[in-house]
């Protein structure tokens, strides 16, 4: 096991060296010339190369390249170009809000999804099945942005059960007032998709020998269901779990946006928009390194929750 | 319940009546912002909404009269408008006394005054290149000795700030004198700059880096809570020394009955403003109705809703006591030709002054469907620009008429005339035979999608072909400053509310800054210079008239139109009107308890 871990985190070397060449090539050759942007409405050529030259975008472009590594190494990305603020500071408070969103998010959703998707397989072909898989199929067609300014329309608007948006200070209120609606939202998005998925996870399994040895030997479906397929089908269910978490945190955004939350999906639009390139890089760096970390994670979950896996 | 219970529930009820009647008597106006705030420190900024928050917490030697309309300018910290010297040269200010900063750590527990040397250290802090200031233009090239010292600074790495400037010099504490270099008509204007607030060296040097989030001013408010790009929360400054409400209503009725309820009251009224981030419209726009909040002047996107096709509140909206404002922007929007005869080497088609590249730009602009963009585009909340300078800016002239009116049918002959044939694709060629394609730059936002469509459409009724060029903002504006835009649409919001902060934008000089059309023309530069050492009123008019139709006969740009903002508010906000300068109205607002508490 630890010499399968230490040849992964090798192999992360390469990967985020193709990540850092990517995200500089990109910012260099198609973001646009951020001096512009910070120079103000009226500027000239020598406030602007003044502009450059702080920003250190007037060095050769290998030099650049070496201080991105220096930073990423040093796990310092400096402060943003538009607001002066350390990109540390960035993530620490935004990372908050984005978790008091995400965490209940994720949780409630998983615990629906995997509930219904075991109904569904269980009684698979049935009408019950049938009308939710076209249900799943008819949910996951509509867009996200539908889904927002519905509920924010029906609930926060006519019903008036939450604020349209906002923020508070004390955890409770952001979770229980603010946060209640964007995180319903969250769940009604993810439902369908995870039902669906996890449906193909359970029917996998109770087609399995195990599952028809387990009724022969007269086990309740109660117990069939909730401790020998659960526990099997919860290996792709937890990866796909583990996999969905980098991505969300910064993928949140159009629910931050809408709901008024200081998360760090927002941060990450705000950062294109003002081509903000120390927080785009923080951001790029920080979802590749959490996708191959969260990668491994699950591979050394497998082995933990199925020690038939083998790691090699 | 024996009576020692009742007469303890009773005192609890009680206690808890207070605490809420207390929470309602707060007067907290609620508004928000379209776009997140990039911080609070005055040179750092680049941004309108930071730019308002900064207004609020900073005082500026000067600012503006409320009501009178064009803007006025008034004293604010400052006793009186400066004197200024004969040779319109030196400006010489005399502060007000006992105007206290808010209170703060970085000065240690004393009370401290703001004086004359605040406004100087600040002045100066524009040209401290480590700041990079957005706004160093207001002073540039203007001040005896700061360029200069900016210049040392960037060779040295260090801005020296205790070395002196001839042309900032405080006699003593409450005296500032200022010296320009060239005489200037508007430098008062740059003064009730809200990015030219004074600040204090001492949180300054306490803060650092850390400036932006710690603004620390002697305005009406101070920063009560933030949460960057979220929620912004000002609270009345103690410390304020107050000011009286007295504004020139003059003959607006609006006007007036704000003018019958305000007159008199010490500011602020209100006890705090607490400002969010909203940047998506619906969340703005449900916000509003189900009142969470006050004031919301950003919803052009959705103004049918709230409007009728006459500008007026639609009934169900009036019955509810909502009360809307209608204010033109002083801004103008205008198709941008380049006038250099090259672009990077090659020939620019529509540029230069030559008859047929005169005819083209002339039948573009004919063929541009104006009407369209204020009707579709602009969802009829614009109004057609017919002057470079826009209303409630000193110069307007409401009685000038353009004299580039829509007609394509006379733009496809003017054409013809000058030998731009169409081939059998029905697209034209140059009078030379080759190939005609105009380069249209834009941005890729949903906004310039439109825009490019319309554009479009009005090229192909003349036969001439287009290309879309998309850059991205950054790219856009370096594009345009190096010369290199062919065509775009512009847009341009007064700094100050007078005619030179147009004008300026075809001065030939200013090519490479602020002229994006790359426009030199001796004739408009001789007027622009002259005009420069007038004073707002006819013999600069009539300039400003020659050196439009210069501009219209030369076919540089074809005036666009200029937004109307509709601003909503709840029945409770009492003396709101939008300024065409001041970026935030909070200090002369009032919240009627009665109508809040409903």
């Amino acid at each position: 096991m630890l010499a399968y871990t230490l040849r992964r985190l090798w192999q992360f070397v390469p990967t985020l060296g193709g990540v850092v060449l990517l995200v500089f090539f990109l910012f260099n050759f198609v973001g646009g010339d951020p001096a512009y942007l910070l120079a103000g409405k009226i500027s000239n050529p020598a406030q602007i190369e003044n502009i450059r030259r702080q920003l250190g975008v007037d060095e050769p472009y290998p030099v650049q390249l070496w201080i991105f590594v220096k930073q990423i190494l040093r796990g310092d990305f400096g402060a943003s170009w538009s607001t002066n603020e350390r990109v540390a500071d960035i993530f620490a408070t935004r990372l908050g809000p984005s978790l008091t969103v995400l965490v209940p998010l994720l949780l409630i959703s998983t615990l629906l999804s995997m509930a219904a998707a075991m109904l569904v397989a269980y009684v698979r072909g049935s009408l019950t099945d049938r009308a939710v898989m076209i249900g799943c199929t008819v949910g996951q067609s509509i867009s996200i942005l539908v889904y927002i300014l519905v509920f924010q329309y029906v609930f926060a608007y006519q019903l008036g059960w939450f604020p349209v948006q906002g923020w508070g200070v004390a955890f409770a209120e952001n979770l229980l007032r603010y946060s209640a609606l964007a995180i319903i939202v969250g769940i009604a998005v993810s439902l369908a998709p995870d039902i669906r998925l996890y449906r193909t996870f359970f029917l996998d399994e109770i087609n399995q020998d195990y599952v028809r040895t387990a009724r022969a030997k007269g086990l309740s479906e109660g117990r069939v269901m909730w401790v020998h397929v659960l526990r099997n089908a919860a290996i792709p269910i937890v990866t796909n779990i583990l996999l969905q978490l980098p991505g969300l945190l910064a993928g949140a955004f159009l629910i931050e946006r809408f709901f008024g939350i200081p998360g760090i999906g927002r941060e990450v639009i705000l950062a294109v928009e003002r081509s903000d390139f120390p927080v785009i890089k923080a951001v790029t760096v920080y979802v590749a390194v959490a996708t191959m970390v969260v990668n491994l994670a699950a591979d050394l979950l497998y082995r933990a929750i199925d020690p038939r896996v083998q790691l090699k | 319940m024996n009576a020692r219970w009742r007469v303890l529930w009773f005192a609890v009820l009680l206690s808890a009546a207070g605490v809420a009647a207390a929470a309602n008597a707060e007067k907290i106006l609620r508004v928000t912002f379209q776009a997140a705030e990039t911080g609070f420190d005055p040179v750092r900024v680049h941004d309108y909404y930071s730019g308002s928050v900064i207004e609020a917490i900073y005082d500026t030697l000067l600012s503006y009269d409320y009501l009178a309309r064009p803007a006025k300018l008034v004293p604010n910290s400052a006793e009186a408008m400066p004197q200024v010297s004969a040779d319109r040269r030196t400006y010489t200010f005399h502060l007000r006394k006992g105007i206290y900063f808010a209170d703060d750590p970085a000065f240690k527990g004393r009370k401290r005054e703001l004086t004359a040397q605040d406004y100087a250290y600040s002045i100066r802090r524009f040209f401290d290149p480590k700041y990079r200031s957005p706004y160093a233009f207001l002073f540039t090239g203007k001040i005896v000795g700061l360029d200069e010292l900016g210049d040392k600074a960037k060779q040295t790495g260090r801005f020296d700030y205790d070395s002196p400037v001839a042309g900032l010099q405080t006699p003593d504490r409450y005296t500032l004198v200022i010296r320009l270099k060239e005489p200037d008509v508007n430098f008062n204007y740059v003064l009730s700059f809200p990015l030219t607030g004074a600040v204090a060296r001492e949180v300054i040097d306490t803060y650092g880096e850390e400036s932006p989030s710690h603004p620390v001013g002697s305005g009406a408010f101070y920063l009560k809570r933030y949460v960057r790009s979220s929620k912004i929360v000002l609270a009345k400054n103690p410390a304020y020394r107050g000011l009286v409400w007295d504004s020139e209503p003059g003959d607006n009725p609006r006007f007036k009955k704000i003018a019958e309820r305000m007159k008199g009251k010490r500011l602020p009224l209100l006890d705090g403003v607490e400002i969010s981030i909203m940047e998506e419209t619906q969340s703005r726009w449900l916000a509003f109705q189900r009142g969470e909040t006050d004031i919301e002047y950003q919803l052009w996107e959705v103004s049918p809703t709230f409007m009728t096709d006459d500008g007026r509140l639609r009934p169900e909206f009036a019955r509810r006591g909502i009360q809307l404002d209608r204010t033109i922007d002083p801004e103008i929007t205008y198709l941008a030709f380049n006038m250099q005869d090259q672009i990077g080497g090659v020939p620019n088609p529509v540029g230069g002054f030559g008859k047929e590249r005169i005819a083209l730009r002339r039948a573009i602009a004919m063929a541009y469907r104006l009407d369209d963009q204020i009707r579709i585009i602009r969802k009829a909340q614009a109004v057609r620009a017919q002057y470079p300078i826009p209303p409630g800016v000193a110069g307007h002239d409401p009685q000038f008429r353009s004299s580039i009116p829509y007609d394509p049918r006379a733009a496809n002959a003017l054409l013809e005339r000058y030998g731009y044939k169409k081939g059998a694709d029905g697209y034209r060629h140059q009078p030379d035979g080759q190939p005609l394609v105009i380069r249209y730059t834009s941005t890729p936002t949903e906004r310039d999608r439109q825009f490019d469509e319309l554009m479009k459409r009005s090229l192909d009724s003349i036969g001439v072909r287009m290309d879309i060029e998309k850059a991205r903002f950054p790219e856009y504006l370096k594009l345009q400053k190096q010369c290199r835009v062919m065509m775009s649409i512009a847009a341009w919001i007064a700094d100050y509310p007078d005619g030179d902060n147009f004008m300026q934008l075809l001065y030939g000089p200013n090519t490479g800054e602020s002229n994006n059309s790359c426009y030199r023309s001796k004739e408009y530069d001789r007027r622009y210079e002259k005009s420069r050492t007038l004073p707002d009123g006819p013999e600069r008019d009539r300039l400003y008239h020659e050196m439009t139709r210069l501009m219209e006969v030369d076919t540089v740009w074809l005036l666009g139109d200029s937004r109307i903002r509709n601003a909503l508010q709840q029945p409770n906000v009492i003396g709101f009107t939008k300024h065409p300068v001041l970026h935030a109205e909070w200090l002369y607002l009032d919240l009627d308890p009665d109508l809040t508490a409903q």
